[in-house]
């Protein structure tokens, strides 16, 4: 009986640590993914959050704080509308401005708003990013 | 054409418009204020409040995208579509395999086809709505009778309300007019010294009350929630000028509790005339 405990001890001691590095290569992916879509014409940022951490990157920082309520204000709503109405589970919202849009989605912990200009396919970008 | 009759042809067009596409499950028109403007018979006015909650920190910040086109949401189910014109907020929910060019074709085009017909009949709803969930009194009975002949057959919007009804031939010209009900936002109001059995609206309100029944003092109010509970409670003008215009009632929680209503949702407020 001894025995098995340590085994299972061992196991979780060994499993934490791979979680953790998964999770670190998983936000390393979409951050590069997300640094070469900033580089396609248009596209004027993203921001990148989970429970850990936060990442942005937009052309103009004067909108960072209107820009990072309205990411977290669609994400939030398309899961509220989506329980209301029984849709599912809730894939991406895209809010289109005059000026710009901006697209929204979960990935695994990790919410993704990226801010384009109008005439952007957004199809595009979001094909690029689930891919991961 | 009052602003309820307005709303009603509106919500005729939501029916009909779900009748010629099925795939659209529910649809709403509001406002930039946040007042509803029309929904379709399936969705309970609840509902509508919740989604109007859900985008006010999308459309609050919106200048920062130049001012809301459109939203739409996508899911697994199905997809919410937002389109944005003249201040209204058209609101269609579809199921997954919905004809998108078809659902599209309907809230683009049709639409906005309709509510540019329906204003030109009469702009004067158009013009009053925007950003301004205050009293409407031309839309009182005393002006509903004097209205052309051709008009008067129109059904009232809501027929939970028998008692607004109209009847011009059995009322006597010289009646006070009907209660009139503004649909106000709920407004948190707190503090040592607040009377739990008032609540506050807009002193322009009352004003408005006061002339409209001749010269009579509005102290108390009826207030009404969707799901129709309701109470008789005093009334008295907002003192916070922060608040004023914005089309709130500002209420002690206890009253909150008794309708079990809460702060954002919104309320009936008629005036209690004696």
């Amino acid at each position: 009986m001894v025995k098995t405990r340590k085994e299972v001890q061992h196991v979780v001691a060994l499993t934490e640590p791979i979680t953790a590095v998964e999770e670190t290569t998983t936000v390393n992916n979409i951050q590069t993914r997300l640094e070469e879509i900033k580089n396609y014409k248009g596209v004027v940022g993203y921001i990148l959050r989970n429970s850990s951490s936060a990442s942005l990157d937009l052309k103009d920082p004067t909108k960072i704080i209107d820009y990072a309520i309205i990411s977290s204000s669609s994400i939030d709503a398309c899961q509220a509308l989506s329980e209301l109405f029984d849709l599912g589970q809730a894939k991406n919202v895209a809010v289109e401005g005059k000026n710009v849009k901006m697209l929204s989605f979960t990935l695994e912990e990790n919410k993704i708003s990226v801010f384009m200009d109008k005439n952007v396919d957004s199809e595009r970008i979001l094909k690029k990013l689930r891919a991961l | 054409m009052d602003s309820e009759i307005y709303s009603f042809a509106l919500k005729t067009t939501l029916n009909e418009i779900q009748n010629l596409c099925p795939d659209i499950k529910n649809s709403f028109i509001f406002k930039e204020d946040g007042e509803i403007v029309a929904g379709d018979e399936n969705t309970p006015e609840k509902t509508i409040v919740r989604v109007i909650d859900s985008f006010d920190g999308i459309l609050e910040k919106a200048e920062a995208l130049g001012g809301v086109e459109g939203i739409t949401l996508e899911s697994s189910k199905g997809r919410v579509n937002v389109c944005c014109m003249n201040g209204f907020y058209f609101v269609t929910v579809t199921m997954a395999n919905a004809d998108k060019n078809y659902v599209n074709t309907i809230t683009r085009v049709l639409f906005p086809t309709v509510l540019k017909l329906v204003e030109k009949i009469n702009p004067a709803p158009l013009k009053n709505e925007s950003r301004e969930p205050e009293p409407r009194p031309e839309s009182h009975i005393p002006e509903a009778m004097a209205k052309p002949a051709e008009e008067m057959p129109i059904e009232e919007p809501r027929p939970e309300r028998p008692t607004r009804t109209l009847e011009p031939e059995t009322k006597p010209e010289l009646t006070l007019p009907e209660p009139q009900i503004n649909q106000l936002i709920v407004e948190n109001i707190g503090g040592l010294l607040v009377p739990a059995d008032t609540v506050r609206i807009d002193n322009e309100t009352l004003l408005q009350w006061q002339e409209l029944y001749e010269g009579r003092k509005i102290e108390e109010v009826e207030l009404e929630t969707f799901c129709g509970q309701s109470t008789r409670v005093k009334v008295k003008p907002i003192k916070d000028s922060k608040f004023e215009g914005k089309g709130i009632v500002q209420m002690p929680e206890k009253i909150q509790n008794v309708l079990e209503i809460r702060k954002g949702e919104l309320i009936r407020v008629k005036p209690v005339i004696e």
